[in-house]
């Protein structure tokens, strides 16, 4: 299943990748996390509840960024498993300029197996687009108050 | 063997809660696990093994119980939501030596084949005639319509739902033939 | 017939009745014993991947849990792979790799059901995908992943399999005037007994023996498989005691081995405590054997007139992982080439190639003797699809080729010897009843409105009763079936039998067959079934063989003990042997209606008053072996209203004339035919379970599997004609299949003939909304 999209965020480039690309920031708006693990700059593990329709799970994902192109393209693999199901991610991001402002554009591409996948199947673009939705108005949110104006763009 | 083992206990690290019910006019007071289902507190607590297990969806009516009178699921209820309730399960039917009525009927009208089914069946029927003493045959297969039955193609359930319906509404007439 | 003892021929109210409503049946679920665990397992969310690892340390951290076991624990004892019923194996346990969504990974065994669960969400495996293949057209291609690495021969193919003249056929086609050709899907189907599978295994170390409650149609068969599988583990078949107590539904979804049942064995023997397993709805379906999935390509040949002449199908049979299809060993399609039907083709050839794909393994009956379903399903189809062709009435092209009754006994194309029939009669029978001639009237004048209503036929013929030992044997073993009567001083009998009821109604039917050949009320028989320690060997229950097989071997069983009573009577009566006769359920001096003696007053006597030299007692058993198999037939005609704006069919009337010989209980028949109509009208709209291409199931649970409800249910109209099977003790053919079999192609036939004038040909089922939908919206016809 592929899901995507694009936001407009009134915020430079540079934060917006600061911010999308590290873990411990990230996270925050990602629903229902339950711990963060940080292997190496670019992997960490990340437990998750979430569900689907009647199926709800825990799921231990490993995230792994394995196209990292400051400040304009990334690609993040994640792969999970929650009893009786198991997920995998193919996330790609690509942001563009435009003065103050960015455009971001997203594009997932989900594999789910198991009961989610029997169950949720026809239910998944509506869980996607909420879970989506949400995520991304946190995202504007946190990137557009005043406060997150002192995120260091070099969180690393 | 070589099967790794675990020191085996018997807590489930569960709070129990006492629960007060009262199933086919017994009153039992016993402590639970908040997330043990009704229907394995039936069969596995009271022993009571009438009511029967089809699926894990809510959608067969194996399980069919009266709760206060209704008929309900009784895989979809905790036991902990039936403190202080009043339940009547398929054991309860026959009173003093003398079937139910629409015992009577699922007999004379071979309204049962492998008998998985008909606890339920006979349970959400005697729910249903309660509330309408004379319906038609489509009442009949709507009021049944969360039971499923994979051997009889329902054809004589309606019947002996019928049959159960005329024989309560005349309650005086004839007397129940023994099924035994 | 006699009503007072209830023979043959009455509709005698069911004796196992009595616990059923009372709630007091016992089904596996109800057996409890003390100190009893419970087993539950860990399935593979992925329909092929390799096993990275398993981490069963949570999980056995969890108080309660008193073993984890992975397939590694069951190397060392050789029990990770067991024997199919076809010369397969399949895992019990995967080691390295798991083949297909829901496949068991690990087994917990805990002290409480819940427990259980808690350790099996507690264990941790690691999976690495690995590419998934669902289509078993795009398995068989050259560069398909090879699924089985256990194997040899490096592909997905399992076997090909064919009978019949192809040369003589292929020329039959060369030389046609008409040849028709259709291309069918028989989708993979769930029996979904309302009763799940499952055991309690009770193994019992000082004795070295082992008991187990079973859900199995077939419980001296598994024991046998027991002693052979774990043989070397010390388990001995006269220590192995297999009880299938009361059976909520079986359909052939209970006569294979699942690896749970092998799983709950092992714990019982490895923690010395009884072990329990009741597996869940979407286990059920998801990973106990399947039925169908065939995907077929049939021919027929005819000449101008309507006159059939030759038959070719080619077939692709889906077997998922493993080949643990339930057929007798000689037939890996089953009874499939009776696909020639109720018509007199010269020639035929059939061919069928199975294929293995990531899916759960299987090929079992659904409510249908080995493959009879796809077989008539096909030709009923196919024989409407040359009347289309040929612009004739279906009702006229069957009745002009049907077999005529007095070609039988009657040898098939493809090798069969069909033991009687009087197919005419039977279409005419249904014809009358639902008045045809009116209804096609009305179906033309519907039709000048725009209004879609259609009327479709099956005129199927069946081949059950399995089987004559000479053709007929699973792993070996010949499917033979056995009656142990004992008649006790007080005149009364116990039966025991080697099948098994699973709703069929055992205790009453059997009760009569004995009833009428020895005189004793039927309430005075006792039947017991299930219990490979008292029970007589015999192969179980399914593919209607039970009063074909184990029925002729209770009346031959019967008749041993009425000669031995016979001789007891003349002692009685104190006449010569040959001039005592059996009438009117007595034995009576011929000629001297005053001088008799009851089976009763002959029992007693057999305990008390024996003939000198003769031996003590009143019993017999037999092993009967169907000198043929037995062929039900019937012809079913069904009226069908479509919705133009949703698609919907309405099934208006359907009237089903069923021939399955003698009949011992009308009342029992006649449920036997509802339910198999029901089971023949599941497939035939709704139930369907299909893969995602990752191989996720879809319908694998109550909600997305659509069992009819009482609402989707009609009234079924029944019929019969009665046409005595000649080589059958008692005459009967066996009947609980015959409606699942023939009914699919008549609710189909009438959905496409509803279509038929806007240029509709075929429609694979289930025929859903969406489907009809589709169809009307391209041909403008939707509202
Ligand atoms: S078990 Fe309760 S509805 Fe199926
Ligand atoms: S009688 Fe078997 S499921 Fe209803």
């Amino acid at each position: 299943m592929r899901f995507e999209g694009t936001l407009d965020i009134a915020a430079p480039r540079d934060r917006v990748w600061a911010f999308l690309t590290d873990p411990k920031q990230v996270t925050t708006c990602a629903p229902d996390v339950q711990s963060l693990d940080l292997t190496d700059p670019t992997h960490f593990k990340v437990v998750v509840k979430a569900g689907v329709g009647p199926i709800k799970g825990t799921f231990n994902m490993s995230v792994e960024f394995i196209d990292l192109r400051a400040p304009e393209h990334a690609e993040v693999l994640a792969r999970g498993q929650a009893p009786g199901s198991a997920v995998e991610m193919r996330n790609t991001m690509d942001l563009v300029a435009a003065g103050e402002r960015t455009t971001l554009r997203w594009a997932s591409d989900v594999t789910v197996n198991g009961m989610i996948a029997q169950v949720g199947a026809r239910l998944m673009q509506g869980a996607a687009d909420k879970i989506t939705q949400q995520v991304f108005s946190c995202i504007q949110v946190k990137l557009e108050s005043p406060a997150s104006a002192g995120i260091s763009a070099n969180p690393a | 063997m070589a099967v790794e083992t675990a020191p085996a206990k018997t807590t489930t690290g569960q709070k129990l809660h006492r629960i007060h019910v009262v199933v086919n006019g017994a009153a039992h007071d016993v402590d639970v696990e908040p997330r043990t289902l009704l229907v394995h507190f039936l069969r596995e607590n009271l022993g009571m093994t009438g009511t029967h297990i089809g699926c894990d969806t809510t959608s067969c009516g194996a399980c069919t119980v009266l709760l206060n009178g209704r008929a309900v699921k009784s895989c979809t209820l905790f036991a902990v939501q039936v403190d202080q309730a009043s339940i009547a399960t398929v054991e309860g039917l026959e009173k003093d030596g003398k079937l139910h009525p629409i015992q009577e009927g699922f007999h004379q009208e071979h309204g049962l084949q492998c008998g998985f089914c008909t606890p339920g069946m006979m349970m959400t029927a005697v729910g249903f005639l309660a509330t309408n003493p004379a319906p038609t045959e489509l009442q009949i297969r709507e009021a049944i319509s969360g039971n499923l039955c994979r051997c009889t193609g329902y054809v004589n359930i309606v019947k002996s739902i019928d049959y159960a319906a005329r024989k309560l509404r005349e309650p005086a007439e004839g007397k129940a033939p023994d099924v035994r | 017939m006699s009503v007072e003892i209830g023979g043959i021929g009455s509709s005698v109210k069911r004796k196992e009745d009595a616990r059923f409503i009372r709630g007091k049946g016992k089904y596996v679920d109800d057996v409890k014993l003390p100190g009893m665990l419970y087993l539950d397992i860990a399935r593979s969310p992925y329909a092929h991947a390799r096993i990275k690892s398993i981490d069963t340390s949570k999980a056995l951290k969890i108080p309660g849990v008193a073993a984890v076991i992975t397939g590694k624990d069951l190397v060392p004892l050789n029990l990770h792979w067991m024997p199919t019923l076809m010369s397969d194996k399949q895992m019990v346990l995967p080691t390295d790799t798991v083949l297909y969504q829901a496949q068991e990974v690990a087994a917990v065994v805990a002290t409480e059901r819940y427990i259980a669960a808690d350790g099996v969400a507690a264990i941790e495996v690691e999976y690495e995908p690995l590419p998934v293949v669902v289509d078993p057209k795009k398995a068989l291609e050259p560069g398909a992943p090879v699924l089985r690495e256990d194997r040899e021969q490096k592909n997905n193919h399992i076997w090909h399999w064919e009978v019949g003249d192809k040369a003589g056929t292929d020329k039959a086609f060369r030389d046609a005037e008409v040849v028709v050709k259709q291309d069918l899907y028989i989708p993979r189907i769930h029996v979904a007994s309302i009763e799940t599978c499952g055991i309690v295994a009770s193994w019992d170390k000082v004795e070295g023996k082992l008991t187990v409650w079973m859900t199995t149609q077939a419980p001296h068969a598994i024991r046998t498989v027991i002693a052979l599988v774990a043989g070397h583990l010390g388990l001995a078949e006269h220590k192995i005691r297999v009880i299938s107590p009361d059976i909520g539904g079986g359909f052939g979804g209970k006569v294979p081995v699942y690896p749970g049942y092998v799983l709950a064995i092992g714990a019982s023997v490895l923690t010395g405590a009884p072990v329990k397993w009741i597996e869940d709805r979407s286990e059920n379906i998801q990973a106990d054997s399947f039925a169908r999935d065939y995907h077929i390509s049939a021919e027929l040949a005819a000449k101008k007139d309507g006159t059939m002449q030759a038959l070719r199908v080619k077939t692709i049979a889906d077997h998922g992982a493993f080949d643990a299809a339930a057929n007798p060993s000689k037939y890996p399609a089953g009874l499939f080439h009776i696909i020639t039907g109720s018509y007199p083709f010269q020639k035929s050839f059939v061919e069928v190639d199975g294929a293995y794909t990531n899916k759960p393994p299987g090929g079992i009956a659904y409510r249908c003797s080995f493959r009879v379903t796809e077989a008539a399903f096909t030709i009923e189809r196919l024989v409407d699809v040359l009347a289309l062709e040929l612009k004739k009435d279906p009702a006229a092209l069957r009745m002009q080729n049907f077999i005529k009754p007095e070609a039988f006994p009657y040898k098939s194309a493809l090798g069969w010897e069909y033991d009687s029939g009087d197919y005419g009669r039977a279409l005419k029978l249904a014809m009358d009843t639902i008045d045809y001639a009116g209804l096609r009237k009305e179906q033309a004048t519907k039709r000048a409105k725009g209004e879609l209503m259609g009327i479709g036929i099956s005129s199927f013929t069946e081949i059950v009763g399995a089987g004559p030992s000479k053709q007929f044997d699973i792993l070996g073993i010949k499917m033979f079936d056995s009656a142990e009567i004992r008649v006790h001083p007080t005149g009364k009998a116990m039966v025991r039998l080697g099948v098994k009821s699973q709703g069929q109604g055992h205790e009453t039917t059997f009760a009569q067959i004995v009833a009428e050949e020895l005189g004793l009320p039927v309430g005075d028989i006792a039947v017991e079934e299930g219990d490979t320690d008292t029970a007589p060997y015999g192969l179980g229950t399914y593919a209607s063989r039970s009063t074909p097989v184990a029925g002729g071997a209770t009346a031959i069983a019967a008749r041993k003990i009425r000669e031995k009573a016979r001789l007891i009577a003349a002692h009685l009566l104190e006449a010569n042997p040959d001039d005592v006769e059996w009438k009117d359920y007595k034995f009576q001096v011929k000629g001297v209606p005053a001088k008799t003696k009851t089976m009763q007053e002959v029992a007693f006597a057999a305990y008390t008053n024996h003939p000198q030299g003769m031996e003590a007692g009143l019993e017999a058993v037999d092993y009967y072996d169907p000198p043929n198999l037995t062929y039900p037939f019937g012809s079913y005609i069904c009226v069908v209203d479509i919705d133009r704006g949703t698609g919907e069919v309405k099934i208006r009337r359907f009237v089903a004339v069923d021939d399955c010989g003698t009949i011992i209980n009308p009342m029992i028949v006649e449920g036997q035919i509802h339910g198999g109509l029901t089971m023949g009208l599941a497939p035939a709209l709704y139930e369907q379970i299909t893969y995602d291409e990752q191989g996720n199931i879809q319908g694998g649970n109550f909600m997305d599997y659509l069992l009819p409800t009482a609402m989707e249910t009609p009234n079924w109209e029944t019929a019969k004609t009665t046409t005595p099977s000649p080589h059958h003790p008692i005459g009967a053919k066996g009947v609980g299949e015959s409606a699942t079999v023939g009914a699919p192609a008549a609710i189909a036939n009438a959905v496409v003939d509803a279509l038929a004038h806007l240029g509709v040909r075929h429609i694979d089922i289930p025929i859903t909304p969406w489907k009809v939908q589709q169809i009307l919206k391209a041909n403008g016809a939707a509202e």
